[in-house]
This record gives structure tokens, C-alpha cells and sequence, in this order.
């Protein structure tokens, strides 16, 4: 059984935590606590060290899902997380005030990896009504140079997640 | 904005606990979600940063503890070649940070943070 590590990231409210929890066969292991701040406003909880669930493709495939905090404050946890990881996740919250500078933010740090390692893009939450533009994710990713596939999930449904999940590990074998 | 409230509640809690402990030389309160409410200390470290780390390894002693179901989990000690950091709860959304680079005061930091962090829970009351 070949065991791959994949990372979701993102955003405050992008979905990460509940992107594992939707497709993990086993309990997750969650550390949400209460949020304190301002971002009390869109959320009860947050994660502030790790999200971790795992889920069998079939047989001979185990993937192990990692989420990372999405606060900028707890980056120093992001590069202890991306160790090892053969896949990337970058989970964009559409509803946000300001998708595209929440994604670049991203894109920025994990360049090093996106590089280096299997990504893909998540928009999730573009069911709320919010008039941003899809187009505008391509438009940056091509200017930053970057072939990165988009996809359009609701980090809700098993079956969103789950072919993103597929696409990406199929990156993963080509690479 | 909870650490702005919880700041002029728990400073003289710091400040009493860092005079009554010579031992102590460095003290923080911090959410459960990585804000910074208040710190005191008698050297010159960067603190900023603990907030948030502190944040995420209360959380995983947390998660730990559960997965044992050991009850709550009373304090991660963290022992190192200079010195040793204390973390425990003050309640279930602040944590109290205590650091001595001593690396014999184990005794003397749990127990003076513990009274502390205590103390701190009846002064702040329910949040
Ligand atoms: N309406 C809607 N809600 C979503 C969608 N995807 C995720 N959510 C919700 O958005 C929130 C995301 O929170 P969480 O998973 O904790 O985000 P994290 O900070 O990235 O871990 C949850 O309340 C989800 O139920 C979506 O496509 N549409
Ligand atoms: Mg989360």
C-alpha cells in the first residue's frame, strides 16, 4: 500500500477542516478552538495546529490529509506541515471579501512547493451569491506562470472533494 | 476582541507572579486561538511569536489528552537544555505561558503558575 501526504491550505473559513472531515474514513484528529477575534464574525472555531484524516482510494493507495491553520499568524506551522507532502490543496473562499489577494497570499508562500509538488485550486462557497469573476483565478494564475487546474467545490459535498482529490493524485503519478 | 478586554484584568497577575517567583523570567496570557492579552518578563526575548504557538500546543495537548480520555489536560512541560516552559489553561479560552531558564525550577514554575492561572480564572469570571 503506497501512502501519499496531501496538504490542504487556505484561507480563514475556506473550507479545510471540513474539506478532511467530509472525506476521512476515519475520526479526524481536529484542533479547532473557539475564536477570540474578529473572526468570531464568520466562524465559532478555528483550526490552530492541524487538521488530520486519511482515506483509502482503493487498495493499494492511503492518502494522508493534512489542513493547516489559515491565519497568517500561525505560518510558522505551515512549513512543518508541507514536509513530505506530494500534493497540494489551496482552498480559496470565493464569498471572501477579496479571493484573489487570499489565494496570491498562498500562491506566494508555498511557491517553493507548488513548483516542486502537485497542486491544485479550490474555490469553494460560490453558491453564496457573491459576484466575483472565475475568469480572475485563471487570469492571476497565468500571469504568475503557473498551470494550476481550478476547481469549483462546496467543501460540504464528498463527491466535490473527492474528484479534486483524484485529479490531484493523478498529478502526483505523473510527476 | 477578547485579549483587549482580558489585558488590564490579568497585568497585575503577570506582574505580582514574575515578583513573587524569582525564578520566573518570563510570563504570558494568550487566547485559545494564538492572540496575545498580556506579557511580563525580566529578560529581553521575543514573545510576539508564543501567542500562537502557545495556541497550537495547548490544542494538541488537548487533542491528546482526549484521545486517551485522560480528562483535561493540566499543563505541557516543555524541559530544554536552558531552561523550561510551562503552558496550562486558565480556562477554556485562555492560556497561561510560564518560562524560567533555570533547569531545576520545574517545581517551583508549576506551582506558582498554577495559583496564578487560578487566580486569573476568578478575576476574568466567565467570558
Ligand atoms: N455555503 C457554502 N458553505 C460552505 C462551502 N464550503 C464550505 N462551507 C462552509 O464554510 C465553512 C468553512 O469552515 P472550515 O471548514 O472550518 O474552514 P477552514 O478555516 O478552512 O478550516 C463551514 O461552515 C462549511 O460548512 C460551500 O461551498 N458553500
Ligand atoms: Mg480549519
Amino acid at each position: 500500500m503506497s501512502e501519499i501526504k496531501l496538504v490542504f491550505t487556505g484561507s480563514l473559513g475556506a473550507g479545510k477542516t471540513t474539506a478532511i472531515s467530509t472525506i476521512s474514513e476515519i475520526p479526524v484528529i481536529n484542533t479547532d478552538v473557539a475564536t477570540t477575534d474578529k473572526a468570531a464574525q464568520r466562524k465559532e472555531m478555528t483550526t490552530v495546529a492541524l487538521d488530520y484524516g486519511e482515506l483509502s482510494l482503493d487498495e493499494t493507495q492511503k492518502l494522508k490529509l493534512y489542513g493547516t491553520p489559515g491565519q497568517e499568524r500561525f505560518e510558522y506551522m505551515w512549513p512543518i506541515l508541507i514536509k513530505g507532502a506530494l500534493g497540494l490543496i489551496i482552498l480559496v473562499d470565493h464569498a471572501s471579501a477579496d479571493p484573489l489577494s487570499d489565494l496570491a497570499l498562498f500562491v506566494r508562500y508555498f511557491k517553493p512547493y507548488i513548483e516542486e509538488t502537485a497542486t491544485v485550486i479550490g474555490v469553494t462557497r460560490t453558491d453564496l451569491g457573491v459576484e466575483h469573476n472565475m475568469q480572475a483565478y485563471h487570469d492571476y494564475l497565468q500571469k504568475q506562470d503557473l498551470q494550476l487546474p481550478v476547481f469549483t467545490i462546496d467543501a460540504r459535498n464528498r463527491e466535490h472533494v473527492i474528484i479534486m482529490i483524484q485529479a490531484l493524485t493523478a498529478m502526483v503519478e505523473f510527476a | 476582541m477578547l485579549a483587549k478586554l482580558i489585558q488590564p484584568k490579568v497585568t497585575p497577575l503577570l506582574e505580582r507572579l514574575l515578583r513573587d517567583c524569582d525564578d520566573i523570567h518570563a510570563a504570558l496570557v494568550v487566547t485559545v486561538d494564538g492572540n496575545m492579552c498580556a506579557m511580563q518578563q525580566k529578560k529581553n526575548y521575543t514573545l510576539e511569536r508564543l501567542a500562537s504557538m502557545g495556541s497550537s500546543l495547548m490544542s494538541l495537548g488537548d487533542t491528546i489528552t482526549a484521545e486517551l480520555k485522560m480528562g483535561a489536560c493540566n499543563n505541557i512541560i516543555s524541559e530544554n537544555e536552558q531552561g523550561i516552559i510551562a503552558f496550562m489553561h486558565i480556562n477554556d479560552k485562555l492560556v497561561l505561558i510560564s518560562i524560567t531558564t533555570h533547569k531545576n525550577a520545574l517545581g517551583m514554575l508549576l506551582s506558582h503558575s498554577r495559583i496564578c492561572a487560578q487566580n486569573m480564572a476568578q478575576e476574568v469570571g466567565d467570558l
